[in-house]
């Protein structure tokens, strides 16, 4: 269930099957994002494969001495650039793979084209997807709905990411769907089909509890993907945006020019391996540490420095000590550039408001405090558009509900029409009509009283309150009492075990808090492994982004307000 | 194109090698240069950074066991791994998954292929065809053949199509006249028009047809035979002066062609060349693989060589280690070279090689770089003649005193049946004994200091059964003396050495005793305080229980119990003294020049103070059978007993092992002055200035700034207003007491509640209502407690 090292085989095994001698690797847009995140090219380089070519680039040299390893999503284009590729080979032969399926007059044609018989090798290895983090994966689509309805080639690109996951895991599932979203039914339906139609390549060797496939809809919990985090990787990506383990640290005053952009990957980057689920606080200590490692190997080398042995020892230890300079300096500025962040924006006020939007029902101290930070100068017009929308969100049927009132104060604060815009179609997107569940207050008398036990004996921390309801809705799931009416199954058999092999998939995008309450969850309930995917993986910024790409533009000014009965029980 | 890559697959263009200097990345050209200038240049920089770092390293310590809770176990130097696992939940981490198998494939290449050899057979059908027919068409003698002649075997290689058939031309669609005539391709019989007509020289025909070799090489160059195609134009220029028939006229050494025939057999050309011809890359590249092959395959060798030799075993000849070192080296150099030839390939040709084959000879020098960096760092080298004879000599010695040990505990149970009988003449076992010589003794007593009453207490205690038996020998050795049996003399003499050994190390392991008592009071102690602490944490805890915490941050610090830091401080000592131990083992074989050799001085001689009681020698040797390569270290048995207890104890042995790997040093250069003791001091200081300083994060403001401030101008640690996790210790919330009416309000709705669950049957349900409703009575107890 590890996807990055499913993903890894893959490559190595490619490499491998091709032999010997020098190698080209040749791939598309989205192949090379693929790769890159799970090989880095030390490691590749090792492998012989010593140059990286798009099947696009009309640049490319004719090189007979080389190999070509060709991975490709089956797409037309490709296909098309891979018959004038064989026609006119630029390389002495060629191994290739596809990331998914293919279909077989493709075949035919690729084959047709191969006149001198330079293919080796053409395969479907399902590398279909972009893998975060062992267990969590990505497809890097952006606004995939319109409406509340798929964009087609989304679909079947989702439909393909999907069903390419399952055959790398080797996973041949049962499907449960959010019934409240029509595009999670659309894509189980047809992830189905692909399974039906592919059969041959699902006929896995069964396991006692067949694997589940769970596929949620994003607009039934915008809230997550509108706060702000503390958590590493988490807080990297709201701050400074994660693309691909890349962060574009260009912006950030002063910064050197190797620094500009940074990779972060676990994968090669113990530090960050170790720290990436730590909060802020911790990873400040544990970047103390890292330094004081590194300064203390300074001394001691040079003092050491008084014998040709002492010079030896130190010349050993230089790659380390050069790599380890490169993590120190990379991930001092990063946190630095975090922390200035938060202190520019004074965003641990923000944070403590946000956190209670989120998490507690008291209304009348929620709205005096989402007034009281829009009156202060140094919220940013973001924050202060993603407090309201937290409070439009929660507080969207409260009888006291004083939306416009915000809303003007938004305004004379000097906040863009196109924001203000954004916080009404936050609402159309994840309001309280679209919620299959209820996302504010608890449903049955357990969670009632957990919650008010939890308010009596306080909050451990003030800013990680909020759980993702991607925690309690697989929390019921692995206990089996996860609501047949609200995630039915996809045909008639249902699971009577308790599920053991889940891979939940959230239409719209995941975000990276719900990528650790799956971590924890993982690692709290053994005998459970979950698997994490979205369409993207989300922030504040991506997640408004998405919803105005989905159409959903908002009312210039909320008017018409919903005179509604009180959503809170107490 | 390769800028829109992500950064992995980036040019290495920044890649640096090279003596580079780690601060200033100056390149220097070799070690002792290297050297010279880190001193010249570093030094002062330096000590500024060490003393900004001891300050540092302090205050870091602090603060993160304030943090953090945990016990910093940063002293030892393992590296950076333990160092930031910080958090475990139990359960499984989805790194640790178990393996799992290479994800679904699916192979389409039989399908591929099926589609392909149609397709290539009536290609290679096509091809041989033409070939066949051009080798016809050239198999006769062209110059000295009538043209009619020829006309005649050209028109019975191929049927021609009728010229009534085509009256445009096929390609262009000129219409024929008399000015545009028709022409015929001599390999396929179609028609076309002059300018549509292609010629195919005779060279490039024969080349075709024999693919030779004597053909290929005064065939000069690929590229030059399309370049024939212009220079035919004269012969088609005077064909049109000579109006009589361009049917008759003479082209002597060409074939006239189509354009499709041509470009099939064009084709065909270039795949002969490719065939032929390697590009000086590959050869150079074949080259370097090579010598990776046998570096691969030889570094092992010699390093099991090495480490051997090292140890003094006699199992490899040095010389010959010597000679594969060299040759090892040797390629290594060779990789260097060939690696080098390569980035250089082309670049002092006129036209340069395009940017990708540039790159492509970037990347093999990069890569052969890593390769040799990992690699040949990894080669220790080997001891110089007279270290190895030490070594050997050491060796030799050990193994000599393991067997004699071994006799000698047979020996002793013999001895003490023949003592029973007091008959000094009937003793006849010496003779085999007496030939095992035992090892000379090292004559530096180091130890001493923490052995005070070795020495001085052997005079006192007369009731000693060892003391005694010396007696008893000393006498025995006066008779035999005095017997003239000057074997046996020499036997009782070595067994004399032997027990008053013995003798030493019962005084050690006493003195051994003694420490470990005084630790252990120390830890009751200690045991004591901590109780203290807890019962005092306790009641804090009791009062946090009812503080809404609000503004607590995201320092758990309070929530986590002070127990968590004692109760790790164990196992995590227990830990530190064990990678100590392992450390140990890793270094010795791995570090360079005569540093095995110091160790095993230095623990020989520390054996031969303590020799070990002959009824222990057999497990013993079992012990050191096992750990060979730690060159039977005495102190890993003293660490172990040591880790049981805390305190004094532990850095005992922490101190011992730093010692022993200091010792390499203080042999090597050893007027050296060190204190082992230095740093623990400090180390101690520390941690006893841990448990009370509120804020980790106040004191240490600018140091850490500084520290930094080369690194970058964002400091992360700033103590500003905006730092998260700044606590205000001093703003103590007011109590927030719960209203006693809420709680029994809540109590009321959980009765209803757990009535109705009844009701219904989710006892499930009922089980954990009824729980809640246990806890919220105990704290409305608890609530009434406080009240009164």
């Amino acid at each position: 269930m590890n996807v990055v090292f499913a993903v890894k085989q893959y490559v190595s095994k490619m490499i491998e099957d091709s032999g010997p001698g020098m190698k080209v690797l040749l791939m598309d847009k989205e192949t090379t994002s693929i790769v890159s995140m799970v090989y880095t090219q030390s490691e590749i380089l090792q492998k012989e494969v010593y140059l990286f070519e798009r099947i696009d680039s009309l640049n490319r040299e004719t090189m007979k001495h080389l190999k070509a390893i060709c991975f490709l999503r089956p797409t037309k284009e490709n296909v098309e650039y891979l018959i004038q590729e064989l026609r006119r080979p630029k390389y002495s032969i060629y191994y290739i793979y596809f990331s998914n399926v293919i279909s077989k007059s493709d075949v035919k044609s690729l084959a047709e084209a191969d006149e001198q018989e330079v293919v080796a090798e053409v395969q479907e290895f399902y590398g279909d997807y972009i893998a975060v983090n062992p267990h969590v994966f990505s497809l890097n689509l952006l606004g995939c709905c319109q409406g509340r309805s798929w964009d087609l080639a989304q679909l079947s690109r989702t439909a393909q990411g999907l069903t390419a996951l399952l055959l790398s895991l080797k996973k041949c599932p049962m499907i449960r769907y959010q019934l409240s979203s029509d595009p999670a039914k659309r894509l189980a339906e047809c992830v189905k089909q692909v399974i039906t139609k592919e059969y041959e390549l699902f006929d896995f060797r069964r396991t006692e509890v067949p694997p589940l496939l769970l596929i949620l809809d994003r607009s039934d919990d915008a809230i997550t993907p509108l706060l702000n985090q503390w958590t590493y990787q988490a807080m990297v990506h709201e701050l400074l945006g994660i693309n691909n383990n890349r962060i574009d640290l260009s912006r950030v005053p002063g910064i050197s020019k190797d620094l500009r952009e940074v990779v972060l990957s676990a994968e090669n980057d113990e530090f960050y391996a170790n720290n990436m689920y730590l909060n802020f606080a911790e990873i400040g200590s544990n970047i103390k540490n890292l330094m004081e490692d590194f300064q203390r190997r300074k001394p001691k080398e040079q003092q050491k420095l008084e014998s040709i042995a002492d010079m030896k020892a130190f010349v050993e230890n230089y790659p380390q000590f050069k790599k380890m300079s490169g993590t120190v300096s990379k991930h001092v500025t990063v946190v630095g550039e975090l922390s200035r962040l938060v202190g520019e924006r004074n965003l641990l006020e923000v944070s403590e408001v946000e956190q209670e939007l989120a998490c507690q029902n008291d209304h009348s101290s929620a709205h005096q405090n989402v007034r009281r930070l829009l009156q202060n100068p140094r919220v940013t017009e973001f924050d202060a558009t993603r407090l309201v929308m937290l409070y439009a969100l929660h507080y969207e049927r409260h009888s006291s509900n004083s939306l416009p009132g915000l809303m003007t104060d938004l305004r004379n604060r000097g906040v863009s029409e196109k924001h203000r815009k954004l916080v009404s179609a936050v609402v159309e997107y994840g309001g309280k009509r679209v919620r299959g569940s209820d996302l504010f207050s608890p449903k049955d008398a357990v969670a009632i009283t957990k919650q008010f036990l939890k308010g009596l004996k306080g909050v451990e921390n003030v800013y990680t309150q909020h759980q993702p309801f991607l925690h309690e809705t697989l929390d019921q799931l692995i206990k089996g009492r996860l609501k047949d009416g609200q995630y039915p199954y996809l045909g008639p058999s249902t699971l009577r075990d308790r599920p053991q092999d889940i891979i939940v998939f959230i239409i719209g995008g995941a975000t990276y808090e719900e990528a650790l309450t799956v971590y924890n969850l993982n690692r709290t309930t053994p005998g459970v492994r979950i698997v994490l995917g979205g369409t993207t993986i989300h922030n504040t910024k991506s997640f408004l982004e998405e919803i105005s790409a989905s159409g959903f533009r908002g009312r210039g000014i909320e008017s018409s307000q919903v005179p509604a009965r009180s959503s809170s029980r107490r | 194109m390769a800028s829109s890559y992500p950064p992995p697959f980036d040019d290495p263009v920044e890649v640096r090698e090279g003596f580079l200097c780690p601060l200033c990345l100056k390149d220097l050209q070799s070690f002792y240069q290297l050297q010279a200038h880190y001193e010249e240049e570093h030094s002062s920089d330096d000590r500024d950074v060490k003393g900004q770092l001891r300050n540092l390293v302090q205050k870091a310590r602090r603060a993160k066991e304030k943090l953090l809770k945990r016990d910093g176990d940063d002293r030892t130097d393992t590296g950076a791994q333990e160092r930031y696992e910080s958090f475990s939940y139990g359960g499984v981490d989805p790194y640790m998954w178990e393996p799992q198998e290479l994800g679904a494939m699916r192979s389409h290449l039989s399908d591929f292929k099926k589609h392909r050899a149609a397709r290539i057979d009536h290609y290679v059908v096509e091809v041989n065809k033409l070939i066949i027919r051009l080798e016809k068409l050239t198999s006769f003698d062209r110059t000295n053949t009538e043209s009619t002649k020829i006309r005649a075997i050209e028109k019975s290689v191929v049927p021609w199509v009728n010229d009534q058939d085509v009256p445009f031309c096929p390609d262009c669609g000129n219409r024929f006249s008399i000015r545009n005539r028709r022409h015929h391709c001599r390999l396929c019989g179609s028609i076309m028009c002059k300018k549509c007509l292609e010629l195919l020289s005779l060279p490039l025909a024969s080349k075709l047809t024999s693919a030779s070799k004597e053909i290929l090489a005064s065939h000069t160059s690929p590229n030059s035979s399309p370049n024939s195609i212009p220079s035919s134009r004269r012969g088609s220029i005077s064909s049109v002066s000579s109006m009589s028939s361009v049917l008759d006229e003479k082209d002597d050494d060409r074939i006239r062609c189509c354009g499709h025939c041509k470009d099939t057999l064009l084709k065909r050309e270039q795949q002969i060349d490719e065939r032929e011809f390697t590009p000086d890359i590959v050869k150079l590249y074949e080259k370097l693989r090579l010598c990776m092959e046998k570096v691969d395959q030889k570094a092992p060798e010699y390093i099991k060589m090495a480490e051997s030799l090292n140890a003094g075993e006699t199992t490899y000849n040095l010389e010959h280690a010597n000679d594969l070192r060299v040759e090892v080296q040797k390629v290594y150099e060779l990789i260097d070279a060939l690696s080098k030839k390569i980035l250089t390939l082309g670049l002092n040709e006129e036209p340069q090689p395009h940017p990708k084959t540039l790159q492509l000879q970037r990347m093999i020098r990069y890569s052969a770089t890593l390769f040799v960096q990992e690699k040949l760092l990894g080669l220790m080298s080997l001891p110089t003649k007279d270290q190895y004879e030490q070594l050997k000599e050491k060796r030799k010695q050990e193994i000599d005193r393991k067997l004699y040990m071994e006799r000698q505990a047979t020996l002793e149970t013999q001895r003490r049946l023949e003592e029973k009988q007091k008959d000094l003449s009937s003793r006849s076992i010496a003779a085999p004994n007496g030939e095992a010589s035992y090892p000379k003794r090292g004559t530096v007593k180091k130890s001493e200091g923490w052995l005070p009453t070795s020495s001085i207490s052997r005079q006192q205690e007369i009731g000693d059964p060892l003391l005694q038996q010396i007696d008893n020998i000393t006498s025995f050795i006066k008779q035999a003396k005095a017997a003239n049996r000057l074997d046996e003399v020499r036997m009782l003499q070595e067994n004399l050495r032997q027990l008053q050994d013995e003798y030493d190390q019962q005084q050690t392991l006493k003195a051994i005793e003694l420490s470990k008592r005084q630790a252990e009071e120390e830890e009751m102690q200690r045991e004591q305080l901590q109780v203290l602490r807890e019962k005092e944490w306790e009641r804090e805890q009791h009062k946090a229980m009812f503080q809404h915490s609000r503004t607590r941050s995201l320092d758990f610090r309070e929530m986590k119990p002070h127990q968590h830091e004692s109760g790790e401080e164990n196992p995590n000592q227990i830990a530190r003294a064990l990678d100590l131990d392992t450390t140990q083992i890793k270094s010795s074989p791995s570090s360079k020049t005569p540093s095995p050799a110091a160790v095993q001085q230095q623990v020989t001689q520390e054996n031969s103070l303590f020799p070990i009681k002959p009824t222990e020698a057999s497990q013993y040797i079992k012990e050191t059978d096992q750990n060979q390569t730690m060159f039977l270290n005495p102190f890993e048995e003293e660490a172990d007993t040591g880790l049981l207890k805390e305190g004094p104890v532990t850095t005992f042995a922490e101190d011992t092992s730093q010692m022993v790997s200091l010792s390499t040093k203080a042999l090597h250069s050893s007027k050296k002055e060190y204190n082992p003791f230095e740093d623990d001091e400090e180390d101690q200081q520390t941690n006893g200035a841990t448990i009370c300083a509120p804020n980790p994060f106040e004191e240490n403001g600018s140091p850490s700034q500084k520290s930094v401030n080369d690194q970058n101008s964002g400091n992360p640690f700033e103590l500003s207003s905006t730092n998260p996790f700044e606590v205000d210790d001093n703003e103590i919330l007011g109590e927030d007491v719960i209203e006693e009416e809420l709680l029994l309000q809540q109590i009321d709705n959980i009765k209803a509640y757990i009535f109705d669950a009844k009701h219904s049957g989710r006892m499930d349900e009922v089980e954990v209502l009824t729980e809640n409703l246990k806890e919220l009575k105990r704290t409305l107890a608890k609530q009434k407690e406080k009240c009164n």
